[in-house]
């Protein structure tokens, strides 16, 4: 599902944020990354999300180099994946319902099609009632949900999270990375940015360590 | 799975993929044209929902429309933007003093017969001392006057209105008898033209630099709206919206500014219109002259508001890509 050959991104020409990344993550397996801040987690899942384009190396996502795709194809390439943000990004002036429904509208799906998959992901994720709250109302643990809720909301085949639990207190992460799993059993591709090595050590993952912009370590699963 | 994955999957598994194709390809269109129709009203309700910001911005395109299209009306209410100009160019044919009513009209019948000329018109002596004095207002002075001491004359519309041809003309028509001088007004006429191309370019000129205002104000204000909404662009690339989607909303909204604008401009210029028209008709009639204040017809204000909308709607799409291309998601 994503394959990074001798991936090096280097910002300002001097700064290496990653160098000589190489692996690759199988079709419906769920993936921890950790590694201290700074490690170059986010810059992976950047380069992922073709925020950035590596400055060397192939970045491969379901078979493509995705540094080949044009500008207009970007987009369409974003909607087959979910993103999880630590801080949620969520829209503060428009409720529950909205911000899930969100990729969905984007993608111009059916008003009707979005009712019903909207709530799907919110009953997932147990927010059914309250998808007319504002999400300032919620409280961060119900935020983060909604964020995934938003994430999972088109079925994207490939679901990355960046600090999904980053604010989170022991017993709402666990929560939080038990509904990762429950994605990750229908299918899902999972990857999660993680540096809560407790939680980690606890679920028995494969896990990838990065350490000033080098993979250290690849543990499989257990 | 991704729309393209999903249309492709449903051509392929179908026999009727054609088909499929089709319907795949109409609700894409019909999921566009309802975005289009969210966006609409989506961007009519932010303005709505901030009244004064928005009278204010349309109330500086109002202005800014208003000056052009004034100095527009008022050319053209001085016939100055007539293409029918030329039809007022006329030769004046003075006749000998010692001809008579019967001979004037021999005289006048003669010049019309030439192929050069289109028509003429005899003014007597009588004529001409009642539109002189009607023109100057001199009635009593005139009064005075024991014996008429204008000519007779006669007014020659010719075919052709250069002034060659009717240089020539007037040659030709001196030579006739009892003609004793010809006077053709080339100079006047010649002053008038260019006077109306002047008037013609400092209109346009005007028109370009205010509509560059418009663009101004219009793209200014999207421009404050753009960094308004700058995490929400950020978070809906994030999530896979094209370009188009993004820049929508901003569109509708410069499209809404402009029409808001033109529609005050077009109002702003009736109200004055009306606040004008009373003193300019009472001078007017003062000089003895009819006169109507120009306003705007049918075509008139539909170009305004026309190119009121697509000024709003250029002005928001320079800002927007100008603006986008600095919002890149962190």
């Amino acid at each position: 599902m994503i394959a990074f050959e001798h991936v090096g991104k280097r910002y300002g020409g001097r700064f290496e944020a990653l160098a000589n990344i190489d692996f690759r993550v199988q079709r419906g397996e769920m993936v921890f990354l950790t590694g201290h801040s700074g490690a170059g987690k986010s810059s992976l899942l950047r380069l992922i999300m073709r925020l950035e384009r590596p400055s060397r190396g192939k970045v491969r996502v379901a078979g493509h180099d995705i540094a080949g795709l044009h500008a207009s194809q970007v987009p369409f390439y974003r909607r087959q994946i979910g993103v999880v943000f630590q801080d949620h990004q969520l829209l503060f002036d428009r409720d529950v319902f909205a911000n899930v429904a969100l990729p969905l509208e984007i993608q111009g799906a059916e008003p009707r099609e979005i009712a019903r998959r909207t709530r799907a992901a919110l009953d997932k994720v147990g927010l059914l009632h309250r998808e007319k709250a504002l999400p300032i109302e919620l409280s961060g643990g119900e935020q983060q949900r909604v964020g995934i809720a938003r994430a999972v909301v088109n079925k994207p085949s490939l679901l990355l999270a960046d600090e999904p639990t980053g604010n989170l207190d022991p017993q709402l992460s666990a929560d939080i990375m038990t509904l990762f799993e429950d994605f990750n059993r229908i299918g899902t591709t999972v990857l999660i940015a993680s540096h809560d090595l407790a939680l980690i050590a606890r679920l028995r993952h494969r896990v990838l360590r990065l350490r000033d912009g080098r993979l250290v370590g690849d543990q499989e699963a257990t | 799975m991704s729309e393209r994955e999903n249309a492709k999957a449903a051509r392929s598994a179908s026999p009727r993929g054609a088909r499929s194709q089709r319907t795949v390809m109409r609700s894409r269109f019909s999921a566009w044209a309802r975005h289009h129709r969210a966006m609409c009203l989506d961007s009519a309700g932010r303005l709505i929902r901030t009244p004064v910001a928005s009278l204010l911005t349309m109330l500086a395109i109002a202005i800014a429309l208003i000056l052009p299209t004034a100095l527009w009306l008022s050319l053209d209410g001085a016939r100055l933007l007539d293409a029918e100009l030329d039809e007022s160019a006329t030769l004046t044919a003075y006749l000998d003093s010692d001809v008579d009513e019967g001979e004037a009209m021999r005289v006048a019948e003669a010049l019309g017969a030439s192929p050069d000329v289109e028509a003429v018109r005899l003014i007597t002596a009588a004529e001409g001392m009642a539109e002189f004095q009607q023109a100057l207002g001199l009635e009593d002075a005139l009064d005075r006057l024991e014996t008429n001491p204008l000519p007779a004359s006669i007014v020659v519309s010719p075919e052709d209105a250069s002034p060659e041809a009717m240089r020539s003309l007037a040659t030709q028509l001196e030579a006739v008898g009892g003609v004793d001088e010809v006077r053709l007004d080339l100079a006047w006429l010649e002053r008038l033209k260019r006077l109306a191309e002047l008037g013609r370019r400092v209109t346009l000129a005007l028109g370009v630099l205010f509509g560059l205002g418009v663009l101004l104000v219009v793209g200014n204000t999207i421009r404050l709206a753009v960094e308004s909404r700058r995490q929400e662009i950020e978070v809906v690339t994030l999530i896979g919206a094209t370009h188009g989607f993004v820049r929508r909303p901003f569109l509708y909204s410069g499209a809404w500014y402009g029409l808001g604008g033109g529609l005050l401009a077009w109002v702003l210029l009736a109200l004055g219109r009306q606040w004008l028209s009373a003193p300019a008709t009472a001078l007017a009639e003062s000089y003895g002259a009819s006169f109507t204040m120009p306003g705007l017809d049918g075509a008139g204000s539909a170009t305004l508001l026309v190119s009121s909308t697509l000024l709003g709607l250029l002005g928001a799409w320079m800002a927007v890509s100008r603006h986008l291309a600095d919002i890149r998601p962190r």
